[in-house]
Formats: structure tokens, sequence, C-alpha cells
């Protein structure tokens, strides 16, 4: 009965529990956040299925969970396990009417791409792997800032306006906001950096080992994900800088910028022509169309198509 | 079984005389003691707080010390005439005090009502009766009642959480959505108010450690400070230690503002933007309210507060039909229970009288009919059994649904003189 489980199963019931997050704005319930509890739980019991399910199917073929749509169902996943741990020690605070749409979106996104493996090139698998799990990581943190920077924005805007709390709408305190979000960027950017390095340190690797020309440092995913970095570096430099920008509503809006950043750099990713793996492919002559940051492999595969006479040009 | 309380509370009696018969921990103590002599069968409770002074008895004889008594007891031990407390000490009995005690355990019956404070301090007066040996099982049950009917109105209204006083919301409702913590904050306390004393008391329970005062009157601030553990600066430092305070309390009788938004411009960049909370509890306001507007300040007058504790006040009647069905349905359960054992001696001598009818006509039969078989004898003992439990079960059944109305006296007088049944 197991097998028949389908994304549809686990974002159902996190739409649910999101529905009971919002009734929250509109009447007080006793069970309300034992049934919420319930349907996430249940979500995350499916999710974790799936993903199980995922990594059997892709293990033999391929590594497991690389795909873009394993890459934005590991991050929803890991979200929803912050969220209930957020929510056992704040069950108070609506943190899922800001996370669970984050998640739902995250799903979303993973149902338009196509979910075949990447294939696999076992030299560079280790790099890869750092690579895309630190990104992976990164991204969730990233995201979890922005979220804790829309919900500071909102609460300043209640305490400037001298709105009493609401026992339906109470938002952790502005210094917990402020402190989450200082650590999730400090925590992203440790993240990505790592991330970049090893991107770097794989490329490199493939020129070096095999005499391939590997990643152009011109490729649009290699300077978004250089300007992502960049940003976080400046942003750090900044807020040790300059005081203001390590309190009060300065810290929430580098969330947002971070975040504009991520999304561009998932947007070049994504639909830019590339020739980094993890692009669709639709511009380059890759008989590959999607792959991975988690995987690292990189220009080795295109080298191996090329040697066999399966590659086009670059 | 006799419960009573004798008392008067901010509802009844003027705080002179609240003040004037009130029990300090010791002289509760003293009190319980001198009961105990006065009344050496009784079980005995005092309940004294700033708003209440009751004295709970119980016993379980049907006559217990009279209301006139516990007067008398009361004017002894403070040394004042009785004709002088009579009028102001109110009395309740049986099922009243149950519900009177049910009330103010609940915080229904406190001047700010939901105020989590009554709850301890009737679990203090009862721990004190309890250790000093002055509870028995009345008391027992009526108290540890209490507290859980207490804890139920707690968890399934919000009648508690509503607070309903301007220093509590000032910093329940405001301040702890600004900060998480209160130790690492520099708190400035402009004036020597009563309010901002009051606001100060809350600050500190929720753990605030770095108290700064600052005062026209350098003397007045000096006690302030020594009351609370903080440090009195001079009046002249006021702007230097906004530059460093997170939360501002301000009650000053100033009749112009002390901090206007020119003054507040020259140290706002020192601060960097980092929060503040300003709660301007004067009249007039002490912070020009164009303070609000800059970036990271949080600025809150009176009139802000009160429109917050009008609200909540508003809500907190909501809860209280709510909060009123919890108590009435807990009392008519304690009653009921208190009612179905104070029959359960009756019962259980009703059943041994019966019993021991039977079991002296059924020997008597075996006796005379010396060669029944024992399977026979059996049958016939049964038959004694069922015929005694049939003619018991109506009187019984009916004596149990009088305990569960509190309508059982009569018919346990009823059985007692029918059956000639002794207590």
């Amino acid at each position: 009965m197991l097998s028949g489980i389908t994304v549809t199963c686990f974002a159902a019931s996190y739409a649910v529990a999101l529905l009971l997050e919002i009734s929250r704005l509109f009447f007080q319930s006793g069970v309300r956040a034992a049934v919420l509890i319930g349907f996430m739980v249940a979500g995350l019991f499916a999710h974790t299925w799936f993903l199980g399910m995922q990594v059997v199917a892709g293990a033999p073929g391929g590594a497991p969970l690389a795909s873009w749509f394993d890459w934005f169902l590991v991050a929803a996943w890991v979200l929803v396990v912050v969220y209930l741990y957020l929510a056992a020690y704040h069950p108070k605070n609506p943190i899922g009417l800001f996370l669970l749409p984050v998640v739902l979106g995250l799903i979303g996104v993973a149902y338009l791409f196509d979910d075949r493996p990447f294939p696999v090139n076992r030299a560079s698998q280790v790099w890869g792997t750092v690579h895309g799990v630190s990104l992976l990581l990164g991204t969730v943190v990233v995201i979890l800032g922005f979220i804790a920077g829309v919900m500071y924005l909102v609460q300043s805007y209640r305490l400037k306006h001298k709105l009493p709390p609401s026992d339906r709408f109470k938002l952790p305190s502005l210094e917990w906001l402020e402190t989450t979000i200082n650590r999730s960027i400090a925590i992203s950017t440790l993240l990505l950096a790592a991330g970049v390095l090893s991107g770097v340190i794989l490329n490199v690797a493939i020129r070096v080992g095999r005499g391939a020309s590997g990643l152009g440092w011109n490729d649009p995913v290699v300077w978004t994900s250089g300007l992502l970095f960049g940003w976080l570096m400046a942003a750090w430099i900044f807020s040790a800088l300059y005081r203001p920008a390590r309190q009060g509503r300065k810290v929430a809006y580098l969330t947002f910028a971070t975040f504009g950043f991520l999304v561009l750099t998932l947007a070049v990713v994504l639909w830019a022509p590339s020739d980094h793996p993890a692009s669709t492919g639709k511009i380059s002559d890759f008989r590959f169309q999607i792959s991975d940051w988690a995987t690292g492999n990189l220009k080795s595969e295109v080298c191996n198509l090329k040697s066999t006479g399966h590659g086009g040009s670059v | 079984m006799k419960l009573q309380l004798v008392g008067c509370s901010h509802h009844t009696a003027r705080l002179e005389l609240r003040e004037r018969i009130a029990f300090s921990p010791e002289q509760t103590r003293a009190a319980l003691g001198a009961l105990r002599v006065r009344f050496p069968d009784i079980e005995a409770v005092v309940l004294s707080t700033c708003n209440r002074v009751e004295i709970y008895t119980a016993t379980e004889a049907e006559v217990g010390p009279s209301h006139q008594d516990v007067v008398q007891f009361l004017a002894e031990f403070h040394g004042l005439d009785p004709y002088d407390l009579f009028d102001d000490l109110f009395e309740r009995t049986g099922e009243d005090a149950v519900r009177h005690l049910f009330y103010v355990a609940a915080s229904l019956d406190s001047m700010v009502v939901g105020e989590p404070q009554i709850l301890s301090q009737v679990k203090q007066a009862y721990e004190t009766a309890t250790t000093l040996e002055s509870t028995g099982q009345l008391t027992h049950a009526v108290f540890q009642a209490a507290l859980k009917v207490a804890r139920r109105v707690a968890s399934e209204t919000s009648i508690n959480q509503r607070r309903t006083s301007i220093p509590s919301v000032a910093i329940h409702d405001y301040a702890k959505q600004i900060f998480e913590r209160f130790d690492d904050k520099q708190v400035l306390v402009i004036g020597a108010g009563e309010m901002g004393e009051e606001t100060l008391r809350y600050l500190t329970d929720e753990g605030a450690r770095k108290v700064t005062i600052v005062n026209r009157s350098p003397e007045k601030a000096a006690e302030l400070a020594a009351a609370f553990n903080g440090r009195a600066a001079p009046w002249e430092q006021l702007l230097e230690l906004l530059v460093t305070a997170d939360l501002v309390i301000s009650t000053t009788g100033s009749t112009e503002p002390i901090v206007t938004r020119k003054q507040f411009d020259q140290i706002e960049p020192r601060r960097f933007q980092r929060p503040l909370a300003i709660l301007d509890l004067a009249v007039p306001r002490d912070f020009e309210s164009s303070i609000g507007e800059c970036l990271g300040v949080y600025l809150y007058a009176v009139d802000d507060l009160a429109k917050a504790c009008e609200k909540n006040r508003k809500a907190r009647e909501k809860e209280w039909p709510a909060a009123e069905r919890i108590i009435e349905e807990e009392t008519a359960r304690f009653m009921a229970e208190l009612n179905h054992r104070a029959t359960a001696p009756t019962i259980r001598r009703l059943r041994e009288t019966c019993e021991e009818i039977k079991e002296l006509e059924y020997r008597r039969l075996v006796n005379k009919l010396p060669d029944l078989d024992e399977g026979v004898q059996e049958e016939i003992h049964q038959s004694f059994n069922r015929l005694v439990n049939k003619m018991l079960h109506p009187p019984l059944e009916s004596l149990r649904e009088g305990a569960t109305t509190g309508e059982h006296h009569g018919l346990l007088d009823a059985l007692k003189r029918l059956f000639k049944i002794g207590d």
C-alpha cells in the first residue's frame, strides 16, 4: 500500500496543515494544534517514504536523489523538519503560516521538473556530493532567514502601530527573530561558501585530472553563484563594519536581498543557457538535459560522451 | 460534616480593616495553633492576602464553631473589639463555601481578575495548615479540588492570560514582544513614581537585572534603586543614559516633555538603530510623540496601553461565563462526591444490620432442618442474599440520587430512625 505514495499525498497533508494554520486567524480551538501536527507528521512520513523510494529507484542507475525534482523535495523535507522543531518549541506562534507556503512552493517547483536521474561519475562524486549538499542546506537556511525576515517586518509593523498581541496571531519577539536572521546569514554564508569552493575544486580537478576543458569561468551559473556568494560575503563584512546592519529592520532587508540573489541564481541554473550540468541543457548540445549541483558530474561526463562519439560539440 | 468560612475581602471590607486583621506567615501559624486549642475537633485553614482574610473551618460533627465564635477568635487574636468586626465579616457554609473557595483559587474573586498569584497563596495557606496538622479529610478534599479547579479554569479559558493593569500590559503585551529576555537589557527608569515602581516589579520578575534610575530628587532615586538592586544616576545624565538603554520607563510629573525630538535626534546616531522600547507612563507625556517615528524606537504612551487594557478587559468578560460554568460544574461534582461520602457510613451500617439479620435467620432455618443437603442449603442462602439485596436496592438508590442533588439529609435521617442505625 505504501508503494502507492505520491507527491500529492504529502503535498495534500501539508496543504491541510496550512489551512489549519490560516484558521488560527479566525477562531480558537483546543484540538487544532494536535490535528495540525498530526497532518504534518503524516505528511513527513509520506514525504520520507517517497524520498526513500526515490533513493532505491535511483541507486542502481545513478546517484540517489540526483535530479532537480529530488533536490527540491529534499529542500522541502528539511524545511518541514525545521517547522516541526519550531512548532514544538513555539506552539503559539503561527510559523507555518510563513513556512508552509514555501514548502508547498518547493514541491510545486519540483513537480515542474523532470525526475530522470543524473548519470554518475565516480571520480567526481565526493566533491559533487559536498558541492550539492552544501548548496542544498545553504538554500534551506537562506529560505529560513527570509521567512524570519518577513516575520520580523510584520512584527515590527504591529509594534510600531501599537497593535497588541492577539491569541490568533502571535509572533516571536523581535530579538528572537533578529538572532535567527543573523544566524541564518552566517550559516548560509558558510554553507554557500563550501558549496561554491567545492564546485571550483571540482571544476579544477576535472580540468587537471582529465585534461578536459571543464566549465567556463564565465558561465552564467558560475558567475551568478559567485554573485550570491559575493553578496553574502559583502553582507557579512557590511554587518561587521556597519553596526545598524546587525540590528533592527536592516537585518531583515539583508535576508530579502539574499533571497533575491538565491532566486536569481536558481533561475539562471534552471533556465539560462549554460554548460553547467545543472542547467536544463536546452541550448547546449548535451544529450542529458537535467543535471544537478548535487552529483558533481560535470564536464567529465561530457568528455566521456565526446570520446565515445556520443556527445555533440560544446 | 460541615464546612464554613468566615472572613472579609476587598468586596466587603475597607483596606484599613483588612490590614488590621491580616495574618503574617508567623501569625498564621500561631492562629492555627490557637484555633486547635480553642476548637480541638475542627480542621482549619487560614488564607490571608492583601485583598482577603478568610478562616476556613471544617468538622465531622453536625455543629462546628459559629460565625460569632470565629469573629470572637479573630478579634481576640488581633486585640480588637468583636463588635467592630462583626458586620464586615461574611460567612459561607457548605456548598457556598466550596464555591467561594473555587472562585478565589481560580482568581475570579480577585481585585485584578485572572491574576496568577492568588493560586500560589491558596496553595501556601493549605500547605501551612497541613504542615501544622490543622487539615483533615474535608479540608484536604476541598483545597485539593480548589487547586484542580483553578488549573482547569486556567487551561480551558484565557481569563488569566488577559492583563488589565497598565504596568502588566506594558511588560507582557509590548516589551516581551520586542525582547526575548531582560537579564541582559539596560533598563532606565525616569522618575520614582508608583507606576514606575510597579512596572519595575513586573520587569524584575521577568529577570531584569541592569536597572538605572534617574530622578530630579536623587534621594528618591537612591531609595528605589536600593529596593531593586539597581543604581541611581544624576538627572543630568539622562540623555547619555538613553544612548545605552534598551527599555525606558518614564513616570515623571513634569508638565513639559523631558525628552524632545530634537534632543533625541542628537543621540540617535550613537544608538545605531538598536531597538529601544519606551514606556511613557506619565501624564502629560515625558517623550515627544514624534520620537516614536525614529527607526528602532517603539514608543508607548499611557493612552496606547489603556486601549490595550480595555481590549483585554472586554476579552476577559467574554471568558467569564466559561470560567463560571467550570466552577459550577466542579462545585456540583465536589458536593455530590462529598454527599456520597457522607452517606457511606449509614449505607454500610444498614447493610451490616441486614446481613446480621439474614445470617441469623439462615442459621436458624438450617438448624431446624438438619436433613437438608448442601445443594439445597446453598440455594436457600443465595435466595436470602437476593432478598436482602432487592429489599435494600430501592432505598439505597434513592439515597444515592439524593446525595447527587444534595437532598439526602431527610432520607439519611429517615433510614437511621426506621432501621435504628446509630452514628
